[in-house]
Order: structure tokens, then C-alpha cells, then sequence
């Protein structure tokens, strides 16, 4: 007889063989996996979006005034100065001060929403025109159209601002776009949250169903006397569940790319490739959680426990910056919050692998610590 | 001890060196705490058909489960094939085959997938499996049944994969656990004639059953009470020391009063 190694890949092969074998002929886990995508893409995809509050913006104030010279009592104006302290009053946006240079690089890098750039001659220009100049004062404002609700809302803030100052007119508006300029719809901006959200809802569904099905079968009566370790079986039933996964994933992206005709501004490789990590992240963590669920039912219980905090933690509906700070540190801990900035980087501001590198970095080490936990928990016996 | 005697007896029956060894065996389960087997001292040698009898939750199949090392025993010692058991478990698993309660398959497979799957993590060679398949599967009634799936089964039909899953290794010993339930007599007795087959050529059976009369097949019984051994030896020998006509007799008389839960 053979000799037993520690390690088989054989039996690893075996057991993944076995359970794509299985799946395969279970006709409404397929459909599932087709039809659950493409039903939560459509609701959510035309539905996202909130209210948006504290959204960080930045203003370079370089506004010198204007002292009105003819005057008996001689007022100076500073425009700049009054609508920046009205924006600072409006909760919808947070200020800071900067430079309009380093406010474009924070608008490219995520940090702010939008830069406004306020030139030297803003109050002059202002004042000249109501002696009947034919002047414009112009506003530059640098913004990230990568979402028509957050957009909208810094717009609005900064309009309401200008109005309170000096009433409605005279002031144009020089909007540049982040990310290229290209428009989006809500589809298009809601999509890449909405394929995290997806992922993490049909990979854990079926993984972790997967897994438990065998646990509580009876089977492993008879397993626990085999050869195969439990290391063994989890590894292949990872094998199996990621095959499955980049099936998964190779759905949910043509249902939201080309049904729905997304826009992908980066590289549809790197996107397929942080999809499939997203999904092995929530195999991992499927693998894991069957460690504790004793059938069927509390496994599917264990999904909406970790999709719904997900959902509202993440940023998918309503931005992280807007949380108050304590709820934001919770959401750094939240797999689906580095998933949609991985999603959102690579589809809406074409980022590559160099601007998403801590995104990758941190999806990989949570799967492998994951994964870790699920070893360090299975069950390699009967209860004692 | 009353035992002594009858060990000593038994000694004379083994054909062989003992290849299943325990020495006083406990298992308290943490939930109830229950002492599920107690102080149980086996001895199973080469070759040998050795049935556990005894009343339901009388501790058989807990036996069975820390004897294949899927359970671990609270104290005791447990030797398999040299082995300590559940210590060398993983290096011992290769030489031994089970048949639990319940039916230990996948009901999505077909029988031919389930048995290629266990042979698979006894790291079995393709064509080895494919020839212990076709010496199987007609021994076992299953040849027209390989590309079906175990949920269309009968349940005696089950119960024959479950062997041939637990058979197709070339194992040393195999433990049938209540594997013959559900099988009508006719084929019963058929296995049983290709179980001494199995057992002539040096493989140790292990079974535990409620049917006596099945149970009066094997070379030796082994009478379970409340996780403890209350009677072993060949089916003469506990006929005569109970001035009993029949196996189910003693097993009445012995057993009587102690039907626990299941």
C-alpha cells in the first residue's frame, strides 16, 4: 500500500474535482449563481446614491480684495474671503486651505472632492462689473465627476455660497474634470460598489453553503478516518470555490459591463484580477465562518450579517468622509470599503496597479488572514 | 475480574498477532457527560470477524469512531496495527476502511464517483481502482447501478456502496458500523460468505450489530452494557457460559434494562 504523505496534492485534486463535479449537477446553484448577480446589479445599480455631507473640499483663496476708491467712507471688499467662510458654515462640504495645485493632486488621489480657486482680481472684477463693466469674475473649480450625487452637492454648496455673498450673476464658473472629464451616468458610478457588493454576496452564499453541505452530510464520518487532513480538504474546496469564483466574477463583470454598458477607464485585466482577489477574500472567509455553523440554515443566516454592515460601512451608499469619525474607523475595517475603492479606482478614474497598491496589498493580507483562521479553526475530528 | 477467563480463552482463537488493541478505553463526551465507553479492554487479532454487539447507545459505535482515530478517547490507549492510535492516525487511515451509520456518501454523486473519490485519497492508481471497481461492484449487486446517483438508491443499496467505499483500498481492517442494516437476508448471507473470504486472506472485520443472528456469524462477540465489554467470546463459548440456546438470549438477558436513548 502507499505510503501516507503529510501533504497530497491528490487528494487536494480529488476533493476539489469531487465538488465541481457536484455542483455541476445541481442545476439551482447554477442558476443562482447567474440570476442573484444580475437582479441585485439592476436594483442597486438604479438606485445608489444618498445624501452627501462633510464632503472635503479645498480652496485656494488668493483673492487680494478691492478697496473701492472714490467712496467717502472708503470699503474694502473681500468676495474670496465671504464665500469661503459661507462654505465653512455649510455642512454639506468640509473646508481646507491650500494651494489650487496641491488641491488638484488631493482631488486625483482621493482626498478631496473638488478645489476652487479663487483669482487675485475676484473682488475688483465683482465690483467693477456693477459699475457697469461688462466683466466676468471667474471661479476655477477643479472637481471629481466620478459621482453626479457628490458633484452635484459640492456644486451646489459652493453656488448657495456666492449667492448668499452677493446675490445671483456675475460669476462663471471654469469647471475642469478630474479622471479624463468623461460624464457619468448613475449606473456607471454605482456599478463598481454594486460588483463588490455582488461578489461578496454570491461567493459567500455558495462557498459557505458548499461547505456546510458537506460538513453536516454525514460524510464526514467518514472522512475523519481517510488520509485526508483537514488542511487538505479546506485547500480543496478553496480550489474548487475560486474556480467557481472567477466563473462568478466573469458573470457579475459581463452582466455590468456589457449588459449595462459600464464604463471601465483603467484596465479590464487588472479589474478581473481585483475581482477574483475580492472573491477569493470572501472564500477564505466563507471557509472560515462554515467552521461554526452547525447546517445549512444558520450558514445562510451568516450572509446578510456580513453583506448588510457591509453595505452601509463601505461607502456604496453614502461616503465614507461623510461618517462621523469613530464609524470611519470601523469601516477601515470593512473588506468591501477597500474593494470598492479598488472598483472605483480602476473603472470611473482609470487608476493602474501603482494608485491601488495599498487597496491590493490590504484585500490579499485580510484573505490570507482569513484563510489562517479558518486552519486554525476547522474541526479534523468528531466533537468531543 | 469475570473477564479474565474469558480473554484468556479468546487468546487461543486469534489466528494471528492482535491487530486492534485497547487498554482501558474511557470516553466521557463533554456535552452530558456521559461515559460513553468504559474501561474497555479489546483485543481483535489477524483475520478475525469480531462483532460488537449490545443495546443502542450501549457505546459501540463510539468504539468504532476512537478505533478508526475520528474520536478522540478521554484516557485509555488504543493500538492499531502498531500503531498508536489517535496519535498515528492519519499513517494508520491508509490501511483501514469504514463503513459508518449513516450512509457516509454523497447523494449528488453517482456510485461510481463516490467510490473514485475515497479511492483517490487513498492515493489509489487509476487502473488499480478501475479493476478493484469491476471485482467490487458485481460482488456487491451494484454493477448496473454504477452511473447512478446515490439519492435514486434504496436504502440497502446505500448501504452496499458504503461498503465498496470502505473496501476499495485493500484495507487490513474495516470497521462496518450497523453496515449490514437494510440488506435483505438473501444478500446478507452472500456478504457474509464474501466477508470469510476477505477474512482468509488476512482481513480483520470489525462490526457491530443489532441482529444476532448475523452477529452468531462471527469467529467472536463481543457483548456491550453501558460502555463497558459484559461478555466476548465465540458464539459457543457465551452460549454455553449462559446456558443460553441462542446469542439473542444472552443478549436479552444481559442486556435487559439497559435500552438507552439513541
Amino acid at each position: 500500500m502507499n505510503k501516507t504523505k503529510k501533504f497530497s496534492l491528490t487528494r487536494v485534486i480529488a476533493v476539489t474535482w469531487r465538488i465541481l463535479t457536484q455542483i455541476s449537477r445541481d442545476k439551482r446553484t447554477i442558476a443562482q449563481m447567474i440570476f442573484i448577480p444580475a437582479i441585485i446589479m439592476l436594483i442597486f445599480g438604479l438606485v445608489a446614491g444618498g445624501a452627501a455631507k462633510n464632503l472635503p473640499i479645498l480652496i485656494d483663496n488668493q483673492d487680494i480684495g478691492y478697496n473701492i476708491p472714490s467712496a467717502q467712507n472708503s470699503t474694502s471688499l473681500h468676495f474670496g474671503n465671504s464665500i469661503s467662510s459661507s462654505l465653512q458654515s455649510d455642512n454639506r462640504v468640509t473646508v481646507n486651505v491650500g494651494s489650487f495645485n496641491s488641491g488638484k493632486i488631493g482631488v486625483d488621489n482621493g482626498t478631496y472632492y473638488a478645489t476652487i480657486l479663487f483669482p487675485a482680481n475676484f473682488s475688483k472684477v465683482l465690483f467693477l462689473r456693477t459699475t457697469g463693466q461688462d466683466l466676468n469674475a471667474s471661479v476655477t473649480i477643479y472637481i471629481d465627476g466620478t459621482n453626479p450625487t457628490i458633484q452635484a452637492t459640492v456644486l451646489a454648496a459652493i453656488q448657495n455660497s456666492i449667492q448668499t455673498t452677493f446675490g445671483s450673476g456675475g460669476v462663471v464658473f471654469d469647471q475642469q474634470f478630474a479622471f479624463g472629464g468623461v460624464e457619468f451616468t448613475g449606473l456607471d458610478v454605482s456599478i463598481p460598489a454594486v460588483i463588490g457588493l455582488v461578489l461578496t454576496q454570491i461567493v459567500l452564499l455558495i462557498s459557505i453553503i458548499t461547505l456546510v453541505k458537506e460538513t453536516t452530510s454525514g460524510v464526514m464520518s467518514r472522512l475523519y478516518a481517510t488520509p485526508l487532513s483537514a488542511f487538505e480538504r479546506l485547500l480543496g474546496f478553496s480550489l474548487a470555490l475560486l474556480i467557481l469564483g472567477i466563473g462568478m466574477t466573469g458573470v457579475i463583470l459581463f452582466i455590468g459591463l456589457v449588459i449595462f454598458g459600464a464604463i471601465v477607464q483603467g484596465s479590464f485585466i487588472l479589474l478581473f484580477f481585483g475581482a477574483v482577489l475580492f472573491a477569493l477574500l470572501n472564500i477564505f472567509l466563507a471557509v472560515f465562518l462554515s467552521n461554526f455553523a452547525k447546517n445549512e440554515l444558520q450558514a445562510v443566516q451568516m450572509v446578510p450579517l456580513i453583506t448588510l454592515p457591509s453595505m452601509a460601512l463601505s461607502g456604496m451608499l453614502i461616503p465614507v468622509s461623510t461618517f462621523p469619525d469613530w464609524v470611519q474607523t470601523i469601516a477601515h475595517f470593512i473588506p468591501m470599503y477597500y474593494a470598492n475603492r479598488m472598483f472605483e479606482g480602476i473603472m470611473l478614474k482609470g487608476y493602474g496597479i501603482g494608485n491601488l497598491t495599498s487597496e491590493f496589498t490590504i484585500i490579499a493580507g485580510i484573505a490570507i488572514l482569513f484563510f489562517t483562521l479558518a486552519v486554525l479553526t476547522v474541526k479534523d475530528r468528531m466533537p468531543d | 475480574m469475570s473477564l479474565d477467563g474469558a480473554t484468556l480463552s479468546n487468546l487461543s482463537t486469534l489466528t494471528n498477532e492482535p491487530v486492534i488493541e485497547t487498554s482501558n478505553l474511557v470516553k466521557i463526551y463533554k456535552e452530558g457527560a456521559i461515559k460513553a465507553v468504559d474501561n474497555l479492554n479489546l483485543k481483535i487479532g489477524r483475520g478475525e470477524i469480531y462483532a460488537l454487539i449490545g443495546a443502542n447507545g450501549s457505546g459501540k459505535t463510539t468504539t468504532i469512531s476512537m478505533l478508526t482515530g475520528s474520536l478522540f478517547p478521554t484516557s485509555g490507549e488504543i493500538k492499531v496495527l502498531g500503531q498508536q492510535i489517535p496519535k498515528k492516525r492519519r499513517i494508520v487511515s491508509t490501511r483501514i476502511g469504514v463503513a459508518p451509520q449513516e450512509y457516509a456518501l454523497y447523494t449528488d454523486l453517482t456510485v461510481e464517483q463516490n467510490i473514485w473519490f475515497f479511492a483517490k485519497l487513498y492515493s489509489m492508481q487509476h487502473e488499480l481502482f478501475l479493476k478493484k471497481l469491476d471485482e467490487l461492484l458485481p460482488i456487491l449487486r451494484l454493477n448496473e447501478r454504477r452511473k447512478t446517483t446515490i439519492s435514486n438508491l434504496s436504502g440497502g443499496m446505500k448501504r452496499r456502496v458504503s461498503i465498496a467505499c470502505a473496501l476499495v483500498h485493500q484495507p487490513e481492517i474495516v470497521f462496518f458500523d450497523e453496515a449490514t442494516v437494510g440488506i435483505d437476508p438473501v444478500l446478507r448471507a452472500f456478504f457474509w460468505d464474501y466477508f470469510r473470504t476477505l477474512s482468509k486472506t488476512g482481513l480483520t472485520i470489525v462490526l457491530t450489530s443489532h441482529v444476532m443472528d448475523e452477529a452468531e456469524r462471527a469467529n467472536r462477540i463481543g457483548l456491550m452494557r453501558a460502555g463497558k465489554l459484559v461478555e466476548e467470546g465465540t458464539p459457543q463459548e457465551i452460549k454455553q457460559r449462559n446456558s443460553a440456546t441462542s446469542i439473542e438470549q444472552v443478549f436479552i438477558k444481559l442486556s435487559s434494562g439497559t435500552v438507552a436513548d439513541e
